[in-house]
């Protein structure tokens, strides 16, 4: 039975205060430990199967990723092999267990619908009690989410642990005042976000986990993308990726790179692609526009064709979609908006030695598996953190950004026996 | 007949009619066959140009109305070298537009011939709106804007636009050495004494005649006895907004200061990139397209035009260039259509009201990168 409001508009640092204390008292008082947490979150994914949600992009990747065969194995990984039921584990002479780090504050990007309910999901997970700030055009979405989740832990033993707040994100006392009552955060968002939420007075022994603007590309070697039969099934993978959360995720690809191949022609391969945006585009119409965006996509559609060095193109009249064709090592700029930059080079090598830290995600589409191999370690020593398949870039999993997700929110307590 | 006799006679004959007096219809069909000319032509001088055209989704050539033809966003003008039809010795002269601090300005060449046919597109539109007559012309700026140079920025280009209306020009603002220009007002006074009841023509970039000439003069309590000015003001309202002046406020004020009717301040919309157009206000509140030009607002959604009354981004249409390919510009700025052939004033063609600029298109959310990571030397001896 849905009791409170889930998502709260704050709009006093009392509130704030007064929330983090009830909850410093909840973290201090109640243990919960991760098979329980998971048994809800298992009944949350069931509750947000519901029709009316699938139109929420990145839902399926939620509801997927509270399934306990996605988080048991992180788990198990990330806090030990006792970790389920909370106990301790042997190492050596002495023994571990995790211990929450207490109230976590969650910050999450207003781009990614799903975002504040993932990153609430790390922390439960740890055992912590969270203080979210869900930024104001998600709350809608996520008091829908978060009420689902209310219905899914009746007796409140999740509920109880977090205190969803909306206010503005230029109200800095709201701000600092949440900064000020947390042991650790979760930071995500873009360049100008990110860095004014760490410019924000934190305890010292506060830890930040910083999730902050990334990049993404694809690759596919000239064998896969040559190949005529199988080349739908990829373009429509890669469609799924530049569509998702309108390409603006870190995780989003903005270049693609494609091995130059002796014998296929990458316009008969920009063809096929541009049937996957055109499918895709009729499953997903974009519903509204910035008009910078439609100026901006308008401008890199012309610079593209007007730099004319062997460049081609393919859009519609309407901004929906943009495929740039050209050649090049060098990751384009991204634009967002669905513009996908498409560069023959002559080796993947080439480009993945130019990638830099600012890369988060690699899509591959790689046909023979020691090829792969040496383009993903040299992506690892290149800064990239992901390295997926193509049509998975968005699949949220631990590590992120290279950061395990919930390791870093516990306290990993060790026990000598003091009679040995 | 070659392309280039065919687009100029085109062209002289648009400029030689009444610049309101075709309906939207006629007009369509004139401007429709010219813009094709003249893309044809860009395209055989630019081959830069001809390969964007040449991706365009649909071609130019069966497109049955302006709309459907290849437009180009403002920005590309921005390019250095500037995009061009003509060859390096044929430009007369470069205007470059007023980017803001930081900004990357537009930049336009000008061959003799577009250069022209722009002072006789604005001289034929302005005209229309504060008739034919030459005047004493009060320009609200500095001397240094009216010097004919190969580069000229878009002040200079529009008080020089308006220099065919003037028997004789003063410039009312004095460069002082702290770079803030100062109020000439001992030349004000006598120039005011002198015109007094005479037709006079002002001009002066909206932000310039608000701050340097109405607030100077406001404070010393001086109105000046000029009835019968005329005060052509345009380059946008963004600081004045930020300052919270209304239209209203500032028509009213520059009207008290000059003595005359409200009527008489009008403000025009217009860019270097569509140079020899320029959209005044009636005194309905709707700027006029004339007959050499036109007007597309699109839905920024399907880039579609809106039908009356909607709003989106400005496309401008103008038949005249052809030293660059800037016939067919979609800009930064939206407007709502107002009419098409009805607006009270009496004007044929469209109407329409501007409504703003859009803000430049940043990258958002986490897949925002600003700046790119950098590896850090490695940091020893850190205690």
């Amino acid at each position: 039975m849905i009791t409170t409001e889930v998502v709260q508009v704050v709009d006093s640092t009392r509130e704030i205060t007064a929330a983090a204390t009830r909850l410093r008292d909840v973290v201090r008082d109640e243990e919960i430990v991760p098979q329980t947490v998971l048994e809800i979150f298992e009944n949350w994914s069931d509750a947000l199967g519901d029709r009316e949600f699938q139109e929420i992009p990145g839902l399926a990747f939620l509801r997927l990723w509270l399934r306990r065969g996605t988080l048991e194995p992180i788990l198990q990984r990330e806090l030990g092999p006792n970790a389920l039921s909370g106990g301790w584990w042997e190492d050596g002479r002495a023994r571990l267990r995790a211990f929450p780090l207490g109230l976590i504050g969650h910050w999450p990007a207003a781009n990614i619908e799903i975002q504040p309910a993932l990153s609430l999901t790390c922390a439960l997970l740890a055992g912590n009690c969270c203080l979210v700030r869900v930024p104001s055009s998600l709350v809608d979405v996520n008091r829908r989410i978060m009420e689902k989740l209310q219905e899914a832990d009746r007796s409140g033993i999740v509920t109880r642990r977090f205190f969803a707040a909306s206010f503005d994100y230029s109200r800095m006392d709201l701000q600092e005042a949440m900064a000020q009552s947390v042991d650790g955060a979760m930071i995500w968002g873009g360049a100008d976000a990110v860095s004014q939420i760490r410019k924000l007075t934190f305890p010292h022994w506060s830890r930040l986990l910083v999730f902050g603007p990334r990049v993404s590309a694809a690759a596919m070697d000239a064998t896969t993308w040559g190949n005529a039969e199988e080349r739908t099934t990829w373009c429509r993978r890669i469609a799924r990726d530049v569509w998702q959360f309108d390409q603006q995720a870190c995780s989003s690809p903005q270049t693609l790179f494609l091995e130059r191949s002796d014998t296929c022609d990458p316009a008969d391969f920009v063809d096929d692609l541009r049937k996957a945006f055109e499918e895709e585009n009729v499953a997903h119409p974009r519903q509204e526009i910035a008009p910078s965006l439609t100026s901006a996509i308008s401008l890199v559609r012309a610079s593209w064709l007007l730099t004319n060095n062997g460049t081609s193109a393919v859009f519609p009249q309407a901004p929906d979609w943009t495929i740039l064709l050209g050649k090049g090592a060098t990751m384009s700029n991204p634009t967002q908006g669905r513009t996908l930059t498409v560069l023959v080079v002559d080796d993947l090598l080439e480009a993945i030695s130019k990638f830099d830290g600012t890369l988060q995600t690699l899509g591959l589409g790689i046909s023979d598996p020691e090829r792969e191999e040496i383009l993903t370690r040299a992506a690892g020593r290149n800064g990239v953190d992901r390295i997926v398949k193509l049509g998975r870039m968005h699949v949220f999993s631990s590590p992120w950004d290279g950061t395990e997700l919930i390791r870093p929110l516990v306290r990993m307590v060790r026990h000598v026996q003091s009679q040995e | 007949m070659s392309l280039t006799a065919e687009i100029e006679q085109g062209i002289d004959c648009l400029l030689s009619e009444p610049p309101y007096g075709m309906d939207s219809e006629r007009r369509q069909r004139g401007l429709l066959s010219l813009f094709k000319a003249e893309i044809a032509f860009a395209c055989e001088k630019n081959a830069s140009y001809a390969n964007y055209v040449k991706h365009w989704p649909a071609d130019f050539r069966t497109a049955q109305i302006i709309a459907d033809l290849p437009y180009l966003p403002v920005g590309v003008f921005k390019a250095n070298p500037p995009l061009s039809l003509i060859s390096s010795e044929d430009v007369k002269r470069t205007l470059t537009s007023s980017a803001t601090t930081g900004q990357v300005p537009s930049r336009i060449v000008l061959d003799a011939a577009t250069s022209r046919r722009m002072g006789k597109g604005v001289l034929t539109i302005a005209r229309d709106f504060i008739g034919s007559a030459r005047r004493p012309y009060l320009v609200v700026d500095t001397p240094e804007n009216l010097a004919t140079q190969a580069q000229i920025g878009a002040r200079g280009a529009a008080i020089q636009a308006l220099r065919s209306f003037a028997t004789e020009i003063v410039c009312c603002l004095q460069p002082t050495p702290g770079g803030e220009p100062r109020l000439d007002l001992d030349r004000i006074l006598s120039c005011a004494a002198e015109w007094k009841d005479n037709e006079v023509l002002v001009y002066g970039f909206t932000y310039v005649i608000w701050m340097q000439f109405v607030q100077s003069l406001k404070s010393a309590g001086i109105k000046l006895d000029l009835p019968n000015a005329r005060v052509l003001h345009s380059g946008g309202w963004k600081r004045l907004e930020e300052q919270a002046v209304t239209r209203e406020a500032f028509s009213r004020d520059v009207a008290a200061v000059f003595g005359c009717p409200r009527s008489n301040i009008i403000d025009y919309y217009g860019m270097v990139e569509n140079v020899g157009v320029i959209y005044p206000d009636c005194e309905y509140g709707n700027k006029h397209v004339p007959t050499f030009a036109d007007i597309i607002v699109r839905d920024p959604l399907t880039l579609a035009p809106v039908a009356m009354g909607g709003k989106g981004l400005i496309q401008v249409c103008s038949v005249l260039p052809t030293s660059f390919p800037g016939f067919l510009l979609l800009t930064e700025d939206t407007a709502e259509v107002s009419s098409y052939d009805r607006c009270s004033c009496g004007r044929k063609g469209p109407s329409f009201r501007f409504a703003g600029r859009v803000p430049k298109a940043e990258v958002r959310g986490c897949g925002n990168l600003e700046s790119k990571r950098q590896r850090q030397p490695e940091i020893v001896g850190v205690a």
